[in-house]
């Protein structure tokens, strides 16, 4: 075998749906990449907002772009401190797996109608599915860390979840109700031409919306890590790369949610014209830029919001958000009957 | 009936907290990029103090009204004063900055107007040890702040839109 055959056995390999998404887009790679895009713009627009500068001394031409670079190469050199009263093993491979229960949901998103690692039947019961670990675990490493605040954070995380998690699937299973699939190409084979799920249904893109900012902690909904109130929440013993994972962990589970946003009710890689949709590139594009605008949005709302009270996020939950969803699916299905979806 | 009671009355609110986000972010910012633009300090800012030896008649008052004692009375033996037959060592402050406050109590309370206030803020020390100023140190006032460039001044003003503006000094 020659030098180009094998350099071509490997280029097959890599650009080959079930690695390139696990690992490319919308997978590792972009993940990574996007974590440390959104964390220096978070920091950039709640500056611009405050009426100051943010990180600037960081490579200054480009507006301290790399700042999130320097703090990476400092979070890998500091050390790791496991205290002495923990639960070593879950405190250790706490974050770890919080981090992949993350982001292993992104392997279910699709890159274009005929690109993509796995397509099931019910690929968004799949992703959802998936997401609804991260709780277990944060629970599990606010046990472990031995610590009041990590412990009330933990539990914090608990009372949320009872809040989110239930209108979360009634209102992504209202738009599947819609377009009568839960494999997600088809629903963004359903959305051509326009009708998108977010003007068939604004009900469930506003609390899908909402429910995804309440569920990676955004503002108004940072109540979990609480800076001001519990340090940093369940992962107040955290240090070094362990706590790079732990802040990691909510900006990929909201990149994924984006995602499913943006597959859901954005017409995922919808507007591609015909002759350019056998290639995954524009698709992928398109539906990158689709979820970044929703992440910068989701970002943004830390200039704007002060932070709800654990009651007051679970009394919305409860009292204005799943009533909402169960309306979403009424009206997806009076859409049905109705006759305004095939 | 109050704005927020009604379902609808709030999602108004939300709206017009986003719209006001939204408006801020094209407000020009407000910062002075300290290192390369410097403020002008008003008149009468209470930075550093400069002590001149001439004017001072050693009463330590100012040791007395300083009330984070950083203000301290030292014997000089250099200079002797006669005080009741015999020879004894005159008294001079000194001043430790790791305590002082900028109060500025001192300077108000000199009978002879021998402190004063210097419009220096920002200098920084290499050791504890550097920021007491005994009465030789004391004497040849603050250190000089240096830049590594020339800084653009900028001078403070009141706007009534906007609040405080900054425009430059020359």
């Amino acid at each position: 075998m020659s030098l180009s055959d094998l350099l071509k056995l490997i280029l097959d390999l890599l650009f080959s749906p079930w690695l390139f998404v696990p690992l490319i887009f919308p997978g590792l790679i972009t993940v990574f990449l996007l974590i440390l895009f959104i964390i220096w713009f978070e920091r950039k627009i709640a500056a611009k907002v405050q009426l100051r500068y943010g990180p600037l001394y960081v490579l200054k031409q480009l507006g301290g772009a790399i700042q999130l670079v320097a703090d990476l190469l400092r979070y890998l050199f500091a050390e790791p401190i496991v205290p002495e009263q923990t639960d070593k093993l879950a405190f250790v491979l706490g974050p770890i797996f919080l981090f992949a229960v993350s982001y292993i949901p992104s392997i279910t998103i699709p890159v274009s109608s005929s690109f993509y690692a796995i397509r099931s039947d019910i690929g968004l019961l799949i992703s959802l599915g998936l997401l609804t670990f991260g709780p277990a675990i944060v629970l599990v490493i606010g046990w472990a860390s031995n610590n009041k605040f990590s412990l009330i954070g933990g539990l914090r995380e608990g009372y949320l979840t009872m809040a989110y998690e239930i209108p979360l699937f009634i209102s992504a299973l209202s738009m599947a109700a819609l377009y009568g699939t839960m494999d997600l190409v088809e629903m963004v084979e359903a959305q051509s031409g326009w009708t998108w799920g977010i003007i068939l249904n604004p009900l469930a893109a506003i609390t899908f919306l909402i429910l995804s900012f309440m569920s990676t902690s955004r503002f108004p909904f940072e109540i979990v890590e609480a800076e001001s109130e519990i340090v940093m929440g369940p992962f107040t013993e955290y240090s070094g790369i362990l706590y790079g994972l732990t802040m990691g962990a909510s900006y990929v589970k909201f990149y994924v949610l984006c995602l499913l946003f943006s597959i859901m009710f954005l017409g995922g890689w919808q507007p591609v014209p015909s002759f350019l949709s056998w290639s995954p590139v524009l698709p992928g594009v398109i539906l990158l830029i689709k979820s970044l605008v929703i992440m910068v949005f989701g970002v943004f709302l830390r200039s704007v919001y002060p932070r709800y009270r654990i009651d007051q996020a679970l009394k919305m939950g409860w009292h204005m958000i799943l009533p909402l969803s169960i309306g979403s699916v009424f009206l997806s299905l009076g859409l049905i009957v109705l006759g305004v979806v095939p | 009936m109050k704005r927020g009671s009604t379902p609808i009355g709030r999602l108004i609110n939300h709206l017009e907290a986003i719209e006001t986000g939204i408006k801020y972010l094209f407000i020009p910012r407000m910062t002075v990029k300290y290192p390369e633009e410097i403020m002008e300090l008003p008149e009468g800012y209470r930075g550093m103090i400069k002590y001149k030896k001439e004017l001072c008649i050693s009463c330590s008052l100012c040791a007395q009204i300083c009330p984070a004692n950083a203000m301290k009375m030292y014997l000089d033996e250099s200079e002797l004063k006669k005080e009741g037959g015999q020879a004894k060592p005159k008294r001079r402050p000194g001043i430790n900055y790791t305590r002082c406050i900028f109060c500025g109590f001192c300077v108000d309370i000199c009978p002879t107007g021998a402190l004063e206030h210097v419009g220096i803020h920002d200098v920084a020390f290499d050791s504890f040890e550097a920021q007491l100023f005994k009465p030789k140190d004391f004497e040849e006032g603050p250190p000089k702040v240096e830049f590594e460039r020339p800084p653009k001044r900028l001078r403070p003003k009141m706007d009534p839109k906007r609040g405080i503006v900054y425009e430059p000094a020359d």
